[in-house]
């Protein structure tokens, strides 16, 4: 157990490392003069070479590959993001507010997802190939093809527009997270009914499955012991790419809805060339997902032990 | 199985014949006529330049199917060599490739292309690398794990006795047997890839006005949400269609692969 751990920390190293040279190298090979580009964020306003070039000094860009990575790198190590390079201000405390509007959305979306797919899979699979088995496939099938923004669009269109229900544009209050949340949740249910679905039926084909009933165990006992555990191996695999899923879903809903979390300081920090502010995202997704994949890898261990004895 | 190969085969036909069955020139600017509903003249209304929205989803579907067709076949082909040569390479290779693909999965895929392509400058050519560079690890696992099971067969081990050099046997034994797993990854990602490029679109880091791309149109149709909303409809159920076919179709594929391994 310990040496499994161990390498898959080393892997999680080896991810974090090339994720972060990697971003270091797009942001220096991107196209276009980023000096003027981040000048151009700062000041607004035509621009002589001289300011540019003290921008560029500045900021760091004139030094080599190399130079500026261990540069960036060194604070890094100790979790310090650094200055803006437009605002000039610690990049931190704003990632961090931009964070504390989006992980309430991410929580909520990922409750309503559950909420939805978990007791419709569980109908669903009562009598597989019924008509509402046929109906949740259908509708989940439908759902996975249907685009967060638009299905954003369509909810601010009902809701916001025509019945005048809720508000659609930015967060001040927490009923503006409401259609953000339900645009982000419907599409998670979508996705996870279906592999809730099949993870339970799965499960029910196990050939253990008989044997204990034979054994006089309950119905309700088979269903919560022995079938659940079952299904939820593929519903733990497949988590992360579930949080995936919705960090992307994120970005453009936040970006439709307007609301100023995660995703839309992304967006403008690209648009601004603003370098730590475009790494601090990257480097900190990536941290989470890596962190989440170890979760997964050790959960899996102690759901399932078939899998760290074949492993070994 | 029939009705999603016709709605496959009507969708290929969509984006080969569109631009002749469109009624308008996409880019034609009619200001007197904009922003106006579905009528007679124009069958699903006009945008925001009077620009025929029908013509312009038609034109679209070469650039929305196109360009998802081309980044979906490079992601194939590098995703493949890299599983291939891990496969095929020896531990050192099979390490460095498969920690190359962890690294790539770890992170969002959409948001990882979001960032490279917006970096790149918005357009075509960035669109279409961001989304193959972030869209080949899927194929690279596969392309690795049925390498791998191939490699004890027999006929691979008398290949490799007989001296073949490592192309040839990838080539000639791993890829036939590589080709039916591959297409079934290959709809899945053809799917994400529409999605890929309309989200892009949308953010407006994809391919650039005045070209009559779903997700752009989407954009421009959300500034007039309130006084012509069923413009912002079509778009998005160009893409829902599409994407639903595609994924019925794979979903039709695996199944009858799976019924074709599965023994007598």
């Amino acid at each position: 157990m310990i040496k499994a751990i161990g390498g898959l920390l080393l892997r999680a190293l080896v991810v974090l490392s090339g994720t972060a040279i990697l971003t270091f190298a797009l942001l220096w090979n991107a196209p276009g003069d980023p000096a003027q580009a981040i000048a151009m964020a700062r000041f607004d306003a035509l621009l002589t070479d001289e300011v540019i070039d003290q921008v560029r000094t500045e900021v760091g860009l004139d030094r080599g590959f190399w130079q500026a990575f261990w540069a960036w790198l060194g604070p890094l190590l100790t979790l310090d993001f650094g200055n803006s390079a437009v605002t000039g201000r610690p990049v931190w405390p704003d990632l961090w507010a931009s964070i504390s509007y989006t992980f309430p959305l991410a929580f909520a979306a990922l409750a309503i997802g559950l909420i939805i797919s978990v007791p419709l899979a569980i109908l669903a699979t009562k009598r597989p190939g019924s008509l509402l088995d046929r109906l949740a496939v259908g509708v989940a099938s439908i759902g996975n093809a249907i685009p967060a923004y638009w299905l954003g669009l369509i909810l601010i269109l009902i809701f916001a527009v025509k019945l005048a229900w809720l508000p659609a544009l930015g967060a001040s209050t927490p009923a503006h997270a409401i259609l953000p949340a339900l645009t982000l949740g419907l599409g998670v249910a979508a996705s996870l009914t279906r592999i809730i679905r099949s993870g339970i039926l799965e499960a029910r084909g196990q050939p253990f499955l008989p044997a204990i009933r034979r054994r006089g165990v309950s119905e309700r006992s088979m269903g919560r012991d022995h079938v659940a555990p079952h299904a939820a191996i593929p519903v733990v695999t497949v988590f992360g790419l579930e949080l995936a899923f919705l960090l992307e879903g994120l970005v453009l809903v936040e970006v439709i809805f307007g609301r100023p979390g995660l995703g839309t300081f992304l967006v403008q920090a690209i648009l601004s060339r603003d370098f730590s502010h475009v790494q601090a995202v990257v480097v900190l997704t990536a941290l989470v997902f890596v962190i989440v994949n170890l979760a997964i890898d050790l959960i899996y261990r102690l759901i399932d032990p078939r899998i760290g004895e074949s492993n070994a | 199985m029939r009705s999603v190969t016709l709605l496959v085969i009507a969708m290929v036909l969509l984006a080969a014949l569109g631009p002749m069955l469109a009624p308008y020139d996409p880019n034609a600017i009619n200001i007197p006529k904009r922003l106006s509903g579905p009528s007679p003249e124009f069958l699903l209304g006009t945008d925001a330049l009077g620009r025929d929205i029908l013509s312009r989803l038609l034109y679209g579907a070469r650039w929305s199917l196109g360009l998802a067709f081309v980044i979906s076949v490079i992601s194939m082909v590098i995703g493949t060599t890299i599983g291939l040569a891990a496969a095929l390479g020896g531990r050192l290779a099979d390490w460095a490739a498969m920690r190359t693909t962890d690294t790539f999965l770890a992170f969002p895929e959409l948001v990882a292309a979001i960032v490279i392509a917006g970096l790149m400058g918005a357009g075509t050519w960035s669109l279409i690398f961001a989304l193959s560079v972030t869209g080949w690890m899927r194929y690279a696992r596969v392309a690795r794990g049925i390498g791998l099971s191939v490699q004890s067969r027999g006929y691979v081990v008398q290949a490799r006795l007989a001296g073949l050099p490592s192309w040839s046997i990838a080539r000639w034994h791993y890829l036939p047997s590589l080709i039916p797993s591959l297409t079934v990854v290959w709809t899945g990602m053809f799917a994400r890839a529409i999605l890929g490029i309309s989200a892009l679109g949308f953010l407006g880091f994809g391919v650039q006005p005045p070209n009559p791309e779903w997700g752009s149109m989407l954009l421009d149709a959300r500034v007039h949400l309130r006084s012509t909303p069923l413009q912002m409809i079509w778009p998005g159920l160009a893409v829902v269609i599409c994407v639903l076919a595609i994924n019925l179709a794979g979903d039709a594929l695996r199944a009858a692969l799976a019924q074709q391994d599965a023994p007598e």
